[in-house]
């Protein structure tokens, strides 16, 4: 991956959903070690503040665990925790854009439904 | 503990006023990017941070002592421009040969091995060196001093692209290995990003935002819509910029907040800004801008 500093993302929001994509992937499992602020700042060129940033939202997410001076952890269950939060909170936020995009374009809400069934069947 | 601590420090060159009246701290071991327009005081005031010129009025404090003819600070510090200015009587090898004596933590290896990388000649005189080529010296100077405060004033400039990003990268790495308080100054903020942690927004001498870099991109969005509607959403915020597209529709850049929120679903093109377009809009000077010229 490579950092896009012009995207609307923050850097630390990119750094924390590339960790999440590779805990999704397996990549890291169940309480393995993951990548230090020092090795993520030297992996994606940049300030470690900001990586530790990326880090520390994952902690809070508690997708992430701490290990005093051994460092980061991923947590048991993580993988579900993720896929639940992205269900819950950018998947809504992805159909308010849609919402709001069909009532610009005046869509109707029956129209909004067949376009979903279209794409689901062509899927 | 705050490496710099400066307060209401300004500073004038005859008629005019470089600083206004500067306030704010740095903490220790940060990278911070001095952003600003030109002649908004940048190389001014890194001037005086590093000790070489004096400030009228205010108080400034390097690593607790005022900066001007201080031994302590100007052993501890470096500003690397290019108006740096080496002995002729040295070749570059012997000046970097020579430059422990003044730098007690200064790093031979990263030095020679930065010099080699970049393919310097060493027995080149400094004054004799093209624009690039003397950028790139100072560059490895600077950091090879390791010094707990660095200084980088408009570093890259007369670099061709690929130096300036083994430049970033280099900077990156040996803060990395070697924390320490390093301010860079630029008017390519969208080229130094990803390694700030701290913006420090200058405008007019006079400082307009001091944060995080995640925070000052967050400070200011744009919000675009029918001219009536955009009025009413904004009404009573802070407009840094605006623009009148197609006669009908209004491009404001505001103040962030939350109400933005209840636009966006009241059908608001709201837009979130790059951190060097915030600093662009928060310091520009008139409404409008650079289409008015041609009406």
């Amino acid at each position: 991956m490579i950092i896009n500093t012009d995207s609307t993302k923050p850097i630390y929001v990119q750094i924390a959903e590339w960790l999440e994509n590779e805990i999704i992937a397996e990549r890291f499992t169940d309480d393995e070690k993951v990548y230090s602020q020092y090795q993520l700042a030297e992996l994606f060129n940049i300030n470690p503040a900001t990586a530790a940033k990326g880090l520390t939202i994952l902690v809070e997410d508690k997708i992430l665990y701490k290990k005093r001076g051994l460092g980061m952890f991923v947590a048991p269950e993580a993988k579900m925790m993720i896929l639940e939060k992205r269900r819950s909170q950018t998947l809504t936020k992805m159909v308010t854009d849609i919402v709001l995009e069909a009532k610009r374009l005046s869509v109707t809400k029956a129209e909004l439904i067949q376009l979903i069934h279209n794409c689901e069947v062509e899927i | 503990m705050n490496v710099i601590d400066c307060q209401k420090v300004s500073k004038g060159f005859r008629r005019t006023n470089a600083l206004e009246s500067i306030s704010f701290q740095l903490t220790d071991q940060k990278i911070t990017g001095v952003i600003g327009r030109n002649g908004a005081g940048k190389t001014t005031l890194l001037k005086i941070l590093a000790g070489l010129t004096k400030h009228k009025s205010g108080e400034v404090n390097v690593f607790g002592k005022n900066p001007y003819n201080n031994l302590m600070v100007s052993a501890n510090s470096i500003l690397v421009d290019d108006q740096m200015t080496f002995p002729d009587s040295l070749t570059l090898e012997e000046l970097l040969r020579s430059a422990p004596a003044f730098y007690k933590r200064w790093d031979a290896q990263l030095a020679s091995r930065l010099f080699q990388y970049f393919k310097l000649d060493s027995k080149q005189q400094h004054s004799k060196l093209s624009k690039g080529a003397r950028a790139t010296f100072n560059m490895i100077f600077g950091l090879s001093t390791r010094c707990e405060l660095t200084m980088f004033d408009e570093p890259t400039n007369g670099m061709d692209e690929a130096v300036r990003t083994d430049f970033y990268r280099a900077l990156l790495k040996d803060y990395i290995t070697h924390p320490r308080s390093i301010l860079i100054s630029s008017h390519h903020l969208a080229e130094i990003e990803h390694l700030l942690e701290d913006i420090l927004l200058i405008h007019n001498g006079n400082v307009v935002l001091h944060d995080s870099i995640d925070e000052v991109k967050e400070f200011a969005v744009a919000v675009q819509g029918p001219i009536a509607d955009v009025e009413r959403w904004t009404a009573g915020e802070k407009v840094f910029h605006s623009k009148i597209i197609d006669g009908q529709r209004l491009y404001v850049v505001v103040k962030n907040n939350l109400e933005l929120e209840r636009a966006r679903l009241e059908g608001a093109f709201i837009q979130v800004l790059s951190a060097s377009e915030v600093c662009m809009y928060v310091t520009s000077e008139t409404k409008g801008g650079i289409d008015d010229v041609f009406k």
